[in-house]
């Protein structure tokens, strides 16, 4: 693909589809025709750039050169003067002075980030994690400059509530009201912390985005303090992540030589700095509360808010805490400002959100997109759809404390109130497609064996009741399901959501109640029929050798229980009663003559 | 905001400083989940054909572009061109996009991304 000429760009956006950006491609695309250079162009579209006002955009690379404003007339002179004579057209040119969206210039994979928005993870990629100088280059530290020198923390905190940023952490609570409800706290000594605790199953977005570019969350978290009134900042983060840590630990030492942190920042009153705490990567510690009870040394459990952190958090005192995401956003909101960044998204969730997809579809990774970008975009646009030919199922999003949806709600878009409404949560960013090839209880129950397994024990409803659902879905994976183990699970669920302390109680049935919500006939088929459709649970299961069996004896070789009987180059045998479908003979099977019924 | 401007005019030129205008820049994914897939390795064979005696290439490591199936990822940039980013990058792959790309300006199209 790197043999083409050009690569064009243009904004399919709606707010550019509204200025008639279609129509401006088709002419452009005659013109191409005419010209007969068709086969030296690459057209991608692009999802909203964010600049619906200078609608339609084109980008023209090499060079990163940005068209607006464009007019029908002016498809003629770009192809002629710019792709033929190698003259870029400066009078249609567009000076953009934003900070999100650099990929463009650096990546050429246009089929996987042209859909993208990078605004949190604007440098991932893009810059060296371990030199200040390349995040300097990149504006860094601009927006911190801004708001000591141009804005009263209140006017910060306007604008960051103007943004409609909401944290990225999961619960997506307003960040510009918290900060107000931590700032109005008269409590000279107050902390701000960043959750990098991340402890969703498959979850690897905090993790990413610090070691692809760990001086912006610390910028963020400068621009937080500053605006509440905080001397002290606290980054919690798990030791499973020593690049990571590594790589803050090296950015921090070089912030503060550059005089970004520590005393007297930049020269102005503003004294803050930043240490890290290591966490020992339990789940329950990103919730909040608990991490705050980590943080101060002891056992991480929950209590019940209120009181809320940003009132009497750490050490008793008023406490800022965001997720990594979250603090990431807030440089680009100071820079680009409020007015833009609430452009993009729905009307009650604005800016993009990273997920890092994974399971089932072609192209796993980490991707960011505009808020109201659909599930089917996500998954058949950007992941490329599902591998081998196989039927989608499902996706799960929001991990351990998320849900199901299967296909009818793939047109759902990403926001915090539609996925809600669908049944699922935004969660912190986990999505996980599912083909046919996967079993939903099993699907539910490995995420309650998670919570269960990381439950505190605090409370009696999340302790006990994720132990009995756990125990009911494993009988039923092993075929020793009873009539009324579904109503069960429901009773228990809705209990253990209603009692629970903190939110891995309240969430922890989610995974078994959207399953059921959605798939019912899956945990009917368990318990009645004994039959698992996608041939997952073993125990459901027989292994019968098929007529096109040579009798190599591959599978006689290989079973471990001597259940396999038959002649050499004779059909061979499994007796039912001796087998422990262990799967051992099915692999081993170079004809695939053992079946799975 | 001056100070900044200033900070910022400073480390532009210490990166250039550094080579950034060489002709070809050469960016190594470097963060776990590109080290697990074997970056490290990769790394070093840059390192090491430098450190042999290639010129005009400016090498550098960067964050997860999000790409995790086809990690590690290589990227040359060369200005005024398309950059080209190669995926699933081996110890013996690397070797011969020195060889190649970075000697002779040959893209592998095979393993482009
Ligand atoms: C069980 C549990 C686990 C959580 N894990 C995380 C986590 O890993 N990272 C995170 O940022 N928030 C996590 N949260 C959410 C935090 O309690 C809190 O809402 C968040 O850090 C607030 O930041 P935000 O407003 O920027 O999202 C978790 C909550 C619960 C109940």
């Amino acid at each position: 693909m790197a043999d083409k000429q050009y690569k064009l760009t243009f904004c399919d956006g709606s707010g550019c589809l509204k200025n008639h950006a279609r129509e401006f491609r088709q002419l452009f695309e005659e013109e191409l025709r005419r010209h007969q250079i068709q086969q030296n162009v690459q057209i991608h579209l692009s999802g909203c750039l964010g600049m619906c006002t200078k609608g339609p955009i084109l980008i023209v690379n090499p060079g990163y050169i940005m068209y607006g404003n464009l007019r029908p007339e002016d498809a003629a002179e770009i192809v002629q003067e710019h792709l033929v004579n190698g003259r870029p057209v400066s009078r249609l040119i567009i000076q953009e002075d934003h900070l999100y969206n650099r990929f463009f210039r650096i990546f050429g994979d246009s089929e996987f980030f042209g859909r993208q928005m990078r605004i949190a993870l604007r440098n991932c990629g893009v810059i060296d994690p371990e030199k200040i100088d390349d995040y300097l280059a990149m504006r860094g530290y601009e927006a911190l400059a801004k708001v000591l020198t141009e804005m009263t923390p209140q006017q910060v905190i306007e604008e960051v509530k103007k943004s409609g940023l909401r944290g990225r952490g999961g619960a997506g609570f307003p960040t510009g009201l918290k900060w107000e409800y931590t700032a109005k706290q008269s409590d000279p000594e107050k902390y701000v912390i960043c959750n990098a605790d991340e402890g969703d199953p498959g979850a690897f977005m905090d993790r990413s985005a610090i070691e692809g570019d760990p001086h912006t969350v610390l910028e963020g978290m400068i621009i937080g303090g500053y605006a509440i009134g905080s001397r002290q900042g606290i980054i919690y983060i798990r030791a499973e992540y020593p690049l990571a840590v590594q790589r803050l630990k090296k950015a921090i030492e070089d912030a503060r030589r550059e005089g970004f942190l520590g005393e007297r920042i930049l020269g102005t009153d503003f004294s803050f700095d930043i240490r890290i705490c290591l966490g020992a990567g339990a789940f329950v510690c990103g919730e909040e509360t608990a991490l705050i009870h980590s943080i101060e040394g002891f056992r991480g459990m929950p209590r019940p808010r209120p009181p809320y952190p940003s009132v009497s958090g750490l050490f008793g005192k008023p406490t800022l805490i965001n997720n990594v995401e979250t603090w990431a956003n807030i440089p680009v909101i100071i820079i680009d400002g409020a007015d833009w960044f609430s452009r993009i998204g729905t009307a009650t969730s604005k800016g993009t959100k990273v997920f890092a997809l994974a399971g089932k579809v072609r192209n796993t990774g980490l991707v960011e997109v505009p808020m109201g970008t659909t599930l089917r975009d996500i998954i058949f646009g950007i992941g490329g759809g599902i591998p081998n030919g196989k039927k989608f199922k499902a996706v799960q999003t929001g991990g351990p404390s998320g849900g199901c949806l299967p296909e009818k709600y793939l047109d759902t878009q990403i926001d915090y109130e539609s996925l809600a409404k669908a049944g699922s949560i935004m969660g912190s960013g986990g999505m996980i497609v599912i083909d046919e090839d996967s079993c939903m209880v099993r699907m539910a129950r490995f995420f309650v064996e998670f919570t269960q397994d990381e439950s505190c024990g605090k409370c009696t409803p999340c302790r006990e009741g994720t132990k009995r659902m756990l125990e009911i879905l494993t009988r039923i994976t092993r075929g020793q399901g009873k009539p009324g183990d579904i109503e069960k699970l429901e009773r228990l669920g809705t209990m253990i959501q209603k009692a629970s302390l903190c939110g891995l109680g309240q969430s922890a049935p989610n995974p078994v109640l959207s399953t059921i919500r959605n798939f019912r006939e899956e945990y009917e088929e368990h318990i009645h029929q004994k039959k698992c459709r996608a041939r997952e649970c073993t125990a459901l299961l027989s292994f019968v050798v098929q007529d096109n069996c040579v009798g190599c004896g591959a599978c006689k070789r290989v079973c471990p229980v001597n259940a396999v009987s038959g002649n050499r180059k004779e059909k061979h045998s499994i007796n039912p009663n001796l087998c422990i479908k262990c799967g051992q003979c099915y692999d081993a099977c170079k004809f695939n003559a053992i079946a799975k019924v | 905001m001056d100070l900044i401007r200033k900070k910022r005019a400073e480390a532009v030129n210490r990166i250039i400083s550094k080579g950034y205008l060489s002709t070809k820049r050469v960016y190594v994914g470097m963060a776990t989940c590109e080290i697990a897939a074997g970056s490290k390795e990769v790394m070093a064979v840059f390192q090491d054909a430098i450190a042999k005696g290639l010129t005009d290439v400016y090498l550098s490591q960067k964050g997860c572009a999000g790409r995790c199936n086809l990690e590690p990822t290589v990227e040359v940039v060369e200005e005024g061109k398309i950059p080209v980013k190669y995926g699933l990058v081996t110890p013996e792959r690397a070797r011969e996009i020195i060889e190649r790309h970075l000697k002779k300006g040959e893209v592998i199209q095979e393993w482009v991304i």
